[in-house]
């Protein structure tokens, strides 16, 4: 069962790091979202491979959406 | 029988409460990675300064169920020492005797301790380690005349310093203690702290759930807040209480103790140059900030897993005490929501209460905004930071490192909120909202009317941009200076000392009604 990457503040996807089939580690950031006028990292709770990225630049996401999937 | 005799006998019964619940009960003590009772005592207090009180106490004898039962001590060493040489009062449940079950007996001991606390004006310690209160001697209505020990507890808040430190489990009644105390260390693995212990939970609302589950100290530390640290075992956990009292004083009628450092108070400090990043927008780890300016590097950092956005923790800077409140870009890019304003509030009262100054680093893009938040009430949450905050009297000294943004300003101690000082890097962006959000809300006619409205929303923004400066703050003598940040410990240091004398007078009042 993949995890599910969710967004833990509302914001603009502001740049994508990962791609599917990406390794990450945890901590490593898979998007960034700009919100109250930073960049946010939204970081891989674990490592894994990253089999899903459903954020897209320039696009808005609501706290607890779900930006990844990580196997 | 002769005097020899009679102190034969005393010696005899003092021995026989010394071995606790037996040799088997602490055995399993040991087993389970705890220390007893009386071994976490020798390393609490400074050697040969503990005096015990109630050491020949027994259980009250007034339920059948304890009908032959022996209780060393009733479950409860009680008594006074000294912790790096200052005087402290000690409740410290003994798990080896019918699991640190608060008998009647114990109570009356518990009573004592926590009379000399307060009427000496001495520290309070509790080592909990305890299954609550003792049913067999409480079953029923004899209730009725319970409960005293929270009343008292909460009457000696702000006037000594209380540290409940959670050594085993702490269940219903032990769990108000370490609520009201100021400060709840939690050992790792062997503690746990609950309203209702599992059976409980499983009887009352049918939930199953592990001890660790329900109120271990993963829970309390990084989803509750009810606890301020988890440390590996029981030995970490003494030697915390030991470094979080040597930062007060011994009441709140006394000033904190000074402790001479050998780092140089007008020490400059060149990585302070390269912290901050180039980008506005990129995080960078204040921690690192506040190890650059406090004496040698030592900083004791409470709730470090809750509420990350914003990190609290005493320090010492030219030898004195401090509380440093600090904004972190790397969590929610430093943003304040509810969790972290209710940490703040609490710190704030905590070293205000105390006689502890307080250190502000501002960099807190402002408070988070969005129907989550007001839902889960941020406005009050909010208040209760900005009520701290004016409300504390202590000297206070604002570093604005980066962002200053709306009422992320005020409550991390603007200029209005009397500090004794505050500075800006020259980093610093002071202002009531970003320049996107400002000029949408100003000129939202002009540039809906312009020929391309986003050129012109474009061109705003960075006429907007440019009133963000902290030399327009400076220039109006509405921050007291921009500083190099190298200069920061010299500059805050000499603040500290300027305002030692500090003296402000409030109205009478009663009390006022914070927002909690």
């Amino acid at each position: 069962m993949p995890e599910e990457v969710k967004a833990h503040i509302t914001g603009v996807v502001f740049q994508v790091l990962a791609k599917p089939g990406d390794k990450v580690g945890a901590g490593d950031p898979i998007i960034v979202l700009e919100s109250m006028k930073m960049e946010i990292p939204v970081e891989a709770p674990r490592a894994g491979t990253v089999t899903a990225v459903k954020a897209k630049e320039g696009e808005t996401v609501q706290e607890g959406d779900t930006v990844a999937l990580l196997e | 029988m002769g005097m020899k005799e009679l102190v034969e006998e005393l010696r005899a019964l003092r021995r026989k409460a010394l071995e606790m619940g037996g040799a088997e009960a602490v055995a399993k003590q040991h087993a389970e990675g705890k220390l007893t009772v009386r071994e976490r005592l020798d390393l609490l207090f400074d050697g040969g300064t503990f005096t015990e009180l109630g050491v020949l106490a027994t259980h009250a004898n007034v339920s059948p169920a304890m009908r032959g039962k022996e209780t060393p001590a009733d479950g409860v060493v009680t008594g006074f020492g000294k912790i790096n040489g200052r005087l402290a009062s000690v409740i410290a449940y003994d798990f080896t005797v019918m699991a640190g079950s608060m008998g009647r007996t114990a109570e009356i001991k518990c009573n004592r301790a926590r009379e000399i606390a307060l009427t000496k004006r001495i520290p309070m310690v509790w080592l909990i380690d305890s299954a609550g209160a003792r049913i067999q001697e409480a079953i029923g209505s004899t209730f009725a005349q319970s409960g005293f020990l929270f009343r008292e507890e909460s009457i000696m808040s702000g006037v000594v310093p209380m540290v409940s430190a959670m050594m085993g489990p702490g269940a219903a009644g032990t769990a108000y203690i370490p609520a009201l105390a100021d400060f709840v260390p939690m050992v790792k693995g062997t503690s746990h702290m609950a309203l209702g212990g599992p059976p409980l939970v499983k009887a009352v609302v049918g939930e199953d759930i592990t001890p660790e589950e329900l109120g271990g100290s993963k829970i309390h530390c990084e989803i509750s807040g009810v606890a301020d640290l988890e440390v590996a075992d029981d030995k970490a956990c003494i030697q915390v209480i030991k470094d979080y009292l040597s930062y007060f004083p011994q009441s709140n009628l006394e000033k904190p103790p000074l402790v001479a450092s050998e780092d140089p108070e007008d020490r400059m400090d060149e990585e302070l140059l390269t912290l901050v990043p180039d980008s506005p927008r990129r995080a960078y780890d204040m921690k690192k900030v506040i190890h650059h300016i406090v004496d040698g590097g030592r900083f004791f950092e409470l709730k470090p897993g809750w509420a990350k956005n914003l990190i609290v923790g005493l320090a010492r800077m030219g030898g004195r005490s401090v509380g440093i409140l600090a904004n972190q870009p790397m969590v929610l890019g430093g943003a304040l929501d509810i969790n972290s304003a209710d940490k703040a509030a609490r710190f704030i009262m905590l070293c205000d209460a105390f006689n502890i100054p307080l250190v502000f680093l501002q960099d807190v893009p402002g408070f988070l905004v969005g129907s989550k938040v007001e839902k889960e009430g941020i406005i009050r949450h909010g208040a209760k930071m900005l009520y701290a905050v004016s409300e504390a009297t202590v000297p206070k000294v604002t570093v604005v490192v980066r962002k200053a943004y709306g009422a992320g300003y005020f409550v991390m101690c603007g200029k209005a909120y009397e500090p004794d000082l505050i500075v800006a890097w020259p980093t610093a962006e002071i202002s009531v909202m970003g320049p996107e959000g400002g000029t949408n809300i100003i000129f939202r006619k002009e540039i809906a009317a312009a020929p391309s409205p986003d050129e012109e929303r474009a061109r705003r923004v960075e006429e907007f941009r440019k009133l963000i400066n902290p030399y327009v703050a400076a220039g109006g003598a509405f921050v007291d200076d921009i500083i190099d940040p190298r200069e920061t410990r010299p500059v805050v240091i000499r603040a500290l000392e300027m305002a030692q004398t500090k003296k402000i007078e409030r109205p009478w009042k009663k009390h006022g009604v914070m927002p909690v």
